[in-house]
């Protein structure tokens, strides 16, 4: 596909082409010409919206979609167009799926679903057959398969022993291990932070203790084991202190946060609301401030969306019975920006491929065309109607965000917002 | 005329002290009816409601069945282990369809924590929320300080201390957030591993030791045990509980003041409060079974006031 970018802000931080307004000439797939106006010799698709800005594609490190088996909350096509009109190139997909994504062809199933699309789908691998915590999975064959990560989604490791030998084993190959940050005894049947708001709701509360203990435990694992180990999103000021001594004494560990607690606290469950029953649970203020820090200073190495389309059945219950989870996608790049400054957002997008084996795409001549198109100057309250996703479990419903996406050019396809299209 | 700020009463924490006082008076007038010949009044004939007890309740269930009768209000009763809800049905759908039947309001007991909060959002009826998980349990708060007010002439100021297990108890909560908007102290005392951690952001002292929390105290207030609720022991044994916590007459005796307890019930006699202390004339243990009565007759007929407009 061939396609002219028509004056574009380029934010790529720490690259020549920074806030420079440029014109990009993609021929089939690649871009053939940075320049300050292109003028095209050849019949040719023209990208030009109002305050356009682009960037090298961005990634999320943990989306959910559904397929196999809860196709009614989501399916990998749409999973991935809600992915590509939200500025994302490149998603990993946690293995809940019904069947537990936990062998060769289970990976190869959902790489196929996710073949030929804008957006670029990376299957993460469930870590244990079945997720049960007993046996690891066959983790080499999934490599083979196009897994990047192996990981039981949201489900602590309960045995110790078992992360040592993933983190033995995993050497052999290179292989990145997930290790939910939880200890399933301590939170026993907690389901929102245990606090304030856990107290005045008389909700059972899930400790900090919980996750920081379990952290803990990881990282003195890691540290006798080697291997690479990431922990998937943690949520208390005391974790982020936790990883910066285990990076500081070198050990090879990344971490990411949710969206939700980067942008939410506890305050918002008064109303026994669902929609913010999250795991993590939203936890304090000072938590959120301190996960905010984190991530300004790179001890937070990825922010995630989670983002976990769950049905209305499972949802529209009694508290303690609904599921964990909110959608995000939609809402990411305009909640960011109210947290952080533009580049510093899109360095937080683009961060962490290189932890996930997945190819990064600078914007320059050459190069594949991997780019996320989008207006940082927007603001507007965010609503249902700017959900993508099947299900509309979404915990910013209502907030005021500021930058709207358009799409991406990827893969060499275009997905633009259908009112953009021309 | 007065009326209620709410058209719902879910919680305490979510009605103005105004509110309890307004309740006070009413039911000042109803313990009058109560005790009465003729204990009834035709004040609701045209108001239809639905006592739905998703968990069981002996006294709770009955006090309010006797409060809306004593009204003159249709009643319907319905029990989980008689319904569609072992069949799978939710919540909203079982609370719809006995809507449907024209019930105007609901008195709901249930396990989970904001199941009140939540139906609420879904259902036009007027709702009384009769418990639900370890939230809150208003008209026995409601219930509790006006017994307090009926023996000591009034809530604020006074000294209440509630013993217990507070971690998995509505009545707690619902107490506590009541006695504090009338003005009352309260302290909470009990084994660490059934207080919750974080009760200090609510304005309450935690005491360690029983015999200082009633030197304290002009009110105690014994919560029972709630094993049922319990996932793991939070406590070796009953034998033990009861020696740390329990309250018999030779303790009461040596306090140097004369302290009320009371008791929600059901009493676990020899655990939490001995039969001698239970049946002394310091507990007004039936007095706030009597005074539920009036409670809720009142709050009933508050709410169906609101309905009629």
């Amino acid at each position: 596909m061939n396609i002219l970018i028509k004056s574009a802000k380029i934010i790529a931080p720490n690259q020549s082409y920074n806030q420079q307004v440029k014109d990009i000439l993609i021929i089939d797939g690649k871009i053939s010409k940075i320049e300050d106006h292109i003028k095209p010799e050849i019949e040719i698709k023209e990208i030009s919206l109002d305050n356009l800005h682009v960037s090298q594609g961005w990634f999320d490190c943990s989306v959910s979609f559904g397929e196999p088996g809860f196709e009614d909350r989501e399916t990998i096509e749409n999973g991935l167009n809600t992915a590509a009109l939200s500025g994302y190139t490149a998603v990993a997909v946690n293995p809940n799926t019904q069947p537990v994504a936990d062998t060769n062809a289970d990976i190869g199933f959902i790489k196929s679903k996710g073949a030929d699309k804008a957006t670029s789908l990376y299957p993460i691998a469930a870590l244990t057959s079945l997720s049960h915590g007993v046996d690891l999975a066959e983790l080499f064959d999934m490599k083979n398969a196009g897994a990047v990560a192996y990981g039981d989604y949201q489900k602590p490791i309960e045995n110790p022993n078992l992360l040592k030998i993933a983190l033995q084993y995993t050497q052999n190959f290179d292989g990145l291990v997930l290790s939910f940050p939880m200890e399933s005894k301590v939170i026993g049947k907690g389901v929102v932070n245990e606090g304030i708001t856990s107290t005045k709701l008389g909700l059972k509360g899930i400790p900090a203790l919980s996750e920081e203990l379990q952290i803990v435990r990881d990282l003195f694992i890691l540290e006798y084991t080697g291997g690479k180990l990431h922990i998937p999103t943690i949520s208390t000021k005391l974790s982020v202190e936790l990883i910066k001594q285990a990076k500081d004494k070198g050990l090879d560990v990344s971490c990411s946060v949710a969206l939700a607690n980067l942008i939410l606290n506890e305050s918002e469950l008064e109303d026994f609301d669902t929609n913010y029953k999250l795991l993590p649970p939203l936890r304090e203020e000072a938590d959120r401030k301190a996960l905010v820090e984190g991530v300004k200073h790179g001890v937070i190495d990825l922010v995630t969306t989670d983002h976990n389309p769950i049905d209305v059945e499972n949802k529209n219950v009694e508290f303690d019975h609904a599921l964990y989870g909110t959608i995000g996608l939609e809402a990411s790049f305009g909640l960011l920006l109210q947290e952080f400054p533009l580049e510093k957002v899109i360095k937080i997008l683009t961060s962490g491929k290189e932890r996930f084996a997945i190819p990064q795409e600078e914007i320059a001549v050459g190069n594949k065309a991997n780019i996320s198109l989008f207006n940082p100057d927007s603001s507007y309250e965010f609503s249902k109607s700017d959900i993508l996703s099947f299900s509309k479990n979404c915990a910013y419903t209502g907030k005021q965000v500021k930058g709207k996406t358009y799409g991406i050019i990827a893969n060499n396809r275009i997905a633009l917002k259908s009112s953009l299209s021309k | 005329m007065s009326e209620l700020s709410v058209n719902h009463l879910l919680g305490i924490k979510y009605i103005k002290e105004s509110d309890i006082q307004l309740i006070f008076e009413t039911a000042d007038q109803f313990k009058e009816v109560i005790n009465r010949p003729i204990k009834k009044v035709p004040s609701l004939r045209d108001i239809t409601i639905a006592n739905l007890f998703f968990e069981n309740s002996t006294r709770t269930r009955l006090s309010f069945e006797l409060a809306e009768k004593r009204l003159s209000a249709d009643v319907v009763n319905f029990s989980a282990a008689q319904s569609s809800v072992k069949k799978g049905e939710t919540l909203i759908d079982t609370v719809n369809n006995i809507l449907s039947m024209k019930v105007d309001m609901v008195v709901m007991r249930h396990p989970n924590p904001g199941a009140g909060v939540f139906l609420s959002k879904h259902i036009k009826a007027s709702i009384v929320n009769a418990g639900d998980g370890a939230h809150e349990h208003p008209t026995q708060a409601l219930l509790d300080s006006y017994s307090i007010r009926e023996k000591l002439g009034d809530v604020a100021g006074k000294k209440v201390v509630i013993v217990g297990d507070i971690l998995h108890s509505r009545v707690a909560l619902s107490n506590i957030f009541a006695l504090q908007m009338q003005g009352a102290q309260v302290k909470v005392c009990g084994p660490k591993t059934l207080i919750p951690k974080y009760i200090h952001s609510l304005g309450v002292e935690v005491e360690m030791d029983l015999r200082k929390a009633l030197e304290w105290c002009d009110v105690a207030n014994m919560l029972r045990v709630q094993n049922e609720r319990m996932d793991i022991s939070y406590f070796p044994s009953t034998r033990e509980y009861t020696q740390l916590f329990g309250v018999n007459k030779k303790l009461l005796d040596s306090l140097d003041k004369e302290i009320v307890i009371m008791h929600p019930g059901p009493i676990n006699r020899g655990v939490e409060i001995t039969s001698d202390v239970a049946d002394s004339k310091q507990a007004i243990i039936l007095n706030q079974v009597e005074n539920g009565v009036a409670i809720r007759m009142a709050v009933i007929y508050l709410l169906a006031s609101k309905i009629k407009q």
